[in-house]
């Protein structure tokens, strides 16, 4: 494991954390602050990292997935809407309408991977037209089932957007965690996308079935040649991928907001490919990027909070979006080797000939 | 093999575009009679009944309809890119009047009003630089709105920390309701603490639509002892009502009553900063049919809406307070003093 990159990403978010407690000492104290600025991070994150594993899987396995930012958004549309009928029409409690919503969304993630899968697996589609064949087919269709299936007058709802049934609980509703800092804020999806960093990381590179995805993604012949499915790796890997779109979807509609809006991953699954690339296709770096993505937004939004804290010196700060500048100033730095060389897996991208 | 693939996606993108695209397809009146008074609106990127901006002042247009016995129709922008299209398309069938919805249609609408010089404009929230007699901007002098639930949260915080999640102030109106409440809060309590945070950091097609933003913003407020949220900025706005609502703090919403709009948060809901967008509409439909029309600046009024489910949380002074404010600010004899844009 590359520790250069590790301690530069660690350091990044020391360096964001430690300019809003200077800044904000004056008006909070420290504890409130850290706590504060550590809950947006990790929320922030959690559908980055998501995205970024998802991106991992797939390029891992030598297919590049630009279509993220379209599964999540599918997925997020699917797994509301999933979870508004089993509690509107069937009559689901909130909480198992809720976890079937989830499912859905994975489903619905699935569904994209397989024919992102299907177009640069067995079509040998270019693969970032295939990506975007996704993004443009997923701003159609949830466009369109969003209007005919809650503003139609003759609709399943009768015109009406029903009551959503909430969003997932957090970990505060468990009462002995209820005082925790940071993680009584946590929720279900969050949570998970921490376990999946490790279970990833596990699979992908202590399993057989890792080495073998790696060995589609860097050198597929060669494991042709000894006798490993190529194309079977790469539709798994890349189904892999899009459930984990799937849950990143899951995420905005069933544990941020109980609501759909056209458009609402706001471009979160490009950032992931960024945090994909900064964490140099491994699972823990992506995490990490992600959280430097989420440190970035959590200062963003504090230093407005403490605009007229911020000394005179220091009148940069004063524009927000500058400072969130810092994470794409950074991809941009790794990418260009000054911190550890940053290297896609060799295969990335090439669909396989016999 | 290629061929039949790209045969195949082809299909796959005129499919999502055929399907993204939607316009009403009612039987057509004849605009171009001259006893044939026709109105239409055209949607900022968003739904016709979104509850909010769009449906209130589709709801002033159907008054319109009702009173004034006018034709009236609506195409929904679905892309920033068909804003001048969807213009063009009622005043090339005639209409009458077009009311453009946002001010992110103002550049468009000043182009068409140019264009086509018989068509009456109406363009909410557009402030007009110049005066072109066929184009009136509705403005709303949403400073006041923003300065009296400022000081409804200046007189309900406990912690006296309040807190305001908005769209991006480069929006005139979000930043006069941003700093409206700022001076409202500071009127009541100069010492209060007030964090206010615009997303600026996307652009305007995103800056409205950004719910998840909005929320975890709202909860990084909570998080510092904020009790009082104010959500201005579409959907972003209504995440951060949401926060409030999973905290359990006040919260305040903007343009219409909210209270309709995000019922996950009625139980919190104190008041919404309110535009009265459908008669401010309606009187300017009624005034070209009147042949009165007014180019320029229209400005329509501004309040607060109804307290609802937390009516017997407000104490009897500070609801007292809040009418004499209100009188105030109509009359001129209190003043919010926010500049009309960012400087």
């Amino acid at each position: 494991m590359e520790w250069k990159r590790f301690g530069f990403i660690a350091f990044i978010i020391v360096a964001l954390f430690s300019i809003v407690v200077l800044i904000g000492q004056a008006r909070d104290p420290i504890p409130t602050i850290i706590i504060s600025m550590a809950a947006t991070t990790i929320s922030v994150a959690t559908p980055l990292t998501l995205g970024a594993l998802s991106g991992v899987f797939s390029e891992r396995a030598g297919v590049v997935n630009i279509g993220i930012e379209g599964m999540m958004l599918t997925s997020a549309f699917f797994g509301w809407f999933g979870a508004i009928y089993f509690n509107t029409i069937l009559k689901f409690e909130a909480m198992p309408s809720l976890i079937l919503g989830v499912v859905i969304a994975v489903l619905a993630g699935a569904l994209m991977g397989l024919l992102h899968a299907a177009l640069s697996i067995t079509f040998k589609v270019d693969q970032v037209i295939g990506g975007t064949v996704i993004n443009i087919l997923a701003i159609g269709i949830t466009g369109f089932f969003n209007r005919q299936l809650f503003f139609e007058k003759n609709s399943i709802f009768g015109g009406n957007v029903p009551h959503a049934p909430g969003t997932l609980p957090s970990v505060g509703q468990v009462p002995f965690l209820a005082n925790v800092p940071i993680l009584s804020n946590l929720q279900p999806i969050a949570i998970l996308a921490i376990v999946l960093v490790f279970i990833s990381t596990f699979v992908l590179f202590r399993t057989r079935w890792g080495l073998r995805t790696r060995a589609v993604g860097e050198h597929p012949r060669a494991a042709d040649t000894v006798g490993i499915n190529v194309s079977f790796m790469r539709y798994v890997n890349v189904i892999i991928s899009g459930c984990l779109a799937g849950l990143a979807g899951a995420y905005f509609t069933l544990e941020s907001v109980p609501s759909f809006e056209p458009l609402m991953t706001n471009g979160r699954g490009f950032i992931s490919l960024a945090a994909m690339i900064f964490g140099n296709w491994t699972p823990l770096g992506a995490w990490a990027a992600s959280l430097v993505f989420g440190a970035a937004q959590a200062l963003q939004i504090n230093l407005q909070f403490y605009r007229e804290l911020i000394p005179p010196s220091l009148s940069l700060l004063q524009y927000p979006y500058i400072v969130g500048l810092t994470p794409y100033i950074l991809t941009m730095l790794i990418l260009t080797g000054i911190i550890g060389r940053t290297v896609s897996p060799a295969a990335d991208g090439q669909p396989y000939e016999k | 093999m290629s061929k039949k693939l790209s045969l195949l996606l082809a299909i796959v993108l005129i499919a999502s575009a055929v399907l993204s695209a939607c316009t009403p397809t009612d039987s057509k009146p004849d605009c171009s009679k001259p006893e044939v008074f026709c109105v239409g609106l055209v949607t900022d990127v968003g739904k016709i009944d979104d509850k909010s901006f769009n449906q209130s002042t589709w709801e002033g247009v159907k008054q319109a309809e009702k009173d004034l016995g006018a034709k009236v129709q609506y195409i929904e922008t679905t892309d920033s890119k068909d804003y001048a299209k969807n213009i063009a398309t009622f005043a090339d069938a005639k209409y009458d009047v077009v009311v453009t919805v946002g001010f992110a249609l103002g550049e468009a609408t000043v182009a068409a009003a140019k264009k086509y010089p018989d068509v009456k404009f109406i363009g909410v929230d557009q402030t007009q630089s110049e005066t072109i007699p066929n184009l009136a901007g509705l403005i709303f002098p949403e400073d006041q709105a923003g300065f009296l639930v400022g000081a409804l949260a200046a007189q309900m915080t406990k912690t006296g920390k309040v807190g305001a999640v908005l769209g991006t102030d480069a929006v005139p109106a979000v930043w006069r309701f941003g700093e409206g409440f700022r001076a409202g809060a500071m009127y009541i309590k100069p010492d209060i603490e007030i964090n206010v945070v615009y997303h600026n950091d996307v652009g305007f097609d995103k800056t409205f639509s950004d719910p998840e933003w909005g929320k975890t913003t709202a909860i990084a407020m909570i998080d510092k002892q904020v009790d009082i949220i104010f959500g201005a900025g579409g959907k972003t706005g209504n995440g951060a009502l949401l926060g409030a609502a999973e905290k359990g703090v006040y919260a305040i919403g903007v343009d219409t009553d909210q209270y309709y709009t995000v019922p996950e948060a009625q139980k919190v809901l104190l008041s919404s900063a309110m535009k009265q967008l459908t008669p401010g509409t309606f009187d300017l439909i009624k005034l070209a049919k009147e042949g009165k029309f007014p180019g320029g600046n229209f400005t329509g009024k501004c309040g607060y809406a109804p307290y609802h489910d937390l009516d017997s949380k407000v104490p009897a002074e500070v609801k007292t307070k809040m009418e004499e404010l209100q009188k105030g600010l109509i009359d001129g004899s209190l003043q919010t003093n926010v500049a009309p844009v960012k400087p």
